[in-house]
């Protein structure tokens, strides 16, 4: 009896360690939980977000050399745990941090209110991405290894599962995907999902720019994207 | 031929002294809008993102120009250059030039 408590607390105790490791790419970070149950105010979205907008564009399209990722029709779930992330460290961005710590977004209502709006952004038809044509044998190659190691969390065609925190990665642009991959493959960005640095462990280099490549060129739903290329968001002048 | 070639080369030349400073003339004030650069330090140069960051505006062109050139060669280094280092690569010397003359002549 007594030998079995202690057992049962040791296995509590290791459960414990090792649920705080695995999960710590999910980890609740308490603003983001508030944050997601407010209900977003769209004026303020529209404010909050013209500062970020000197970087991703007032379309949210962010820039088809992959500096800036596109943020229109990501996610909200998936925005909200990346700025959390960004904040915490747990993406070498330098660049963005500034724009997650509550001092220039505003508390959990204002961080609600400009993920709900990129969210709803109509997103970019004209996405950067790799130099496979569709149909080229890389493009085969690439679309396999989707299929095998992908789908599980980034679904069939990229659009990810917003209860779960997984991004949706169809119409982003090739470069930044090329950078983001890399990373989480090397263990460069540490709030990756461990089961999924485990499915591309074994990815080349080659094997990488193939799937990515793909990816980039998935279709995006048309009722997903902006009427053109040239559409500008009338929210700003 | 040979006349309407002089007539193309001099028309060329004129073309080209008219347009190069022309061409030379970026626009400070677009640039700084487009490239990043109000969203740290403010759409009027003094009014940055976070308290730690500099106010640019009325700054020396030299001293600025020079600045610029060192955050995004990496000699400047230290404190929050890292963050504006990530934009660097999306200005030329050209525009940079454009740039510190801009931001010498914004209020301060
Ligand atoms: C100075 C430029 C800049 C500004 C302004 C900026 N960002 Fe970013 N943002 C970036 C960069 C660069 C990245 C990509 C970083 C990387 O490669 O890891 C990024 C990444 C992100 C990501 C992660 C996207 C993903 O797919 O994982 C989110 C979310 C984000 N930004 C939201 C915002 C919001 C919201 C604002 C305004 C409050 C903002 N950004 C303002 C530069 C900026
Ligand atoms: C076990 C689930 C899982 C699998 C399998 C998986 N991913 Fe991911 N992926 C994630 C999660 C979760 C994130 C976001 C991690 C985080 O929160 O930072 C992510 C992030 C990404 C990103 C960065 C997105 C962004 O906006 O920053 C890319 C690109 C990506 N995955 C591509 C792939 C590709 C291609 C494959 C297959 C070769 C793959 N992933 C397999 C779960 C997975
Ligand atoms: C992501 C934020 C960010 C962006 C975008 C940014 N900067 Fe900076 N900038 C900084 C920070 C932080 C410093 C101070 C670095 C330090 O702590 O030493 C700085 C320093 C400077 C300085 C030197 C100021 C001084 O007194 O020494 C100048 C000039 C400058 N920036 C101009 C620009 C211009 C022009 C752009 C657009 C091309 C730009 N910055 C874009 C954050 C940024």
């Amino acid at each position: 009896m007594n030998r079995k408590h202690i057992l049962t607390m040791m296995t509590a105790v290791l459960g414990l360690t090792v649920s705080a490791t695995s999960l710590a790419w999910l980890e609740a970070g308490g603003q983001r939980d508030e944050a997601l149950h407010l209900k977003p105010d769209h004026e303020n979205g529209i404010e909050v977000y013209e500062v970020c907008a000197g970087c991703h564009l007032t379309e949210g399209w962010g820039t088809k050399d992959g500096t800036f990722p596109q943020l229109a029709g990501q996610h909200k779930e998936v925005l909200v745990k990346q700025l959390a992330d960004i904040r915490e460290g747990n993406r070498d961005n330098p660049t963005m941090y500034p724009f997650a710590l509550p001092e220039s977004i505003g508390g959990a209502q204002a961080l609600m209110d400009v993920v709900t709006y990129t969210a709803k952004l109509p997103m970019n038809p004209d996405n950067g991405k790799g130099e496979w044509e569709t149909g080229s044998s890389e493009f085969e190659q690439g679309k396999k290894l989707y299929a095998d190691n992908c789908t599980e969390c980034h679904d069939k065609n990229g659009e990810g599962i917003a209860e779960k925190f997984y991004p949706k990665i169809q119409g982003q642009h090739y470069n930044y995907m090329m950078r983001q991959f890399e990373w989480i493959r090397d263990g460069k960005r540490r709030n990756a999902n461990p089961d999924m640095v485990k499915q591309i462990k074994g990815f080349s280099d080659k094997d990488m720019q193939m799937v990515i490549n793909y990816v980039s060129r998935i279709p995006v739903p048309k009722e997903d994207l902006a009427p053109s290329k040239d559409w500008l968001n009338p929210d700003y002048d | 031929m040979i006349y309407s070639k002089i007539k193309t080369a001099t028309a060329m030349a004129v073309a080209l002294v008219v347009l190069s400073p022309a061409a030379l003339a970026l626009d400070g004030a677009e640039l700084y809008k487009t490239k990043t650069c109000s969203t740290c330090h403010g759409k009027d140069g003094k009014s940055p993102i976070l308290p730690s960051y500099p106010k640019v505006a009325g700054q020396n062109e030299a001293y600025t120009l020079q600045q610029m050139k060192d955050i995004k060669s990496g000699t400047r280094a230290n404190g929050g250059s890292a963050a504006m280092k990530g934009v660097m690569h999306l200005v030329s010397d050209e525009e940079i030039a454009a740039l510190a003359k801009f931001i010498s002549t914004m209020q301060p």
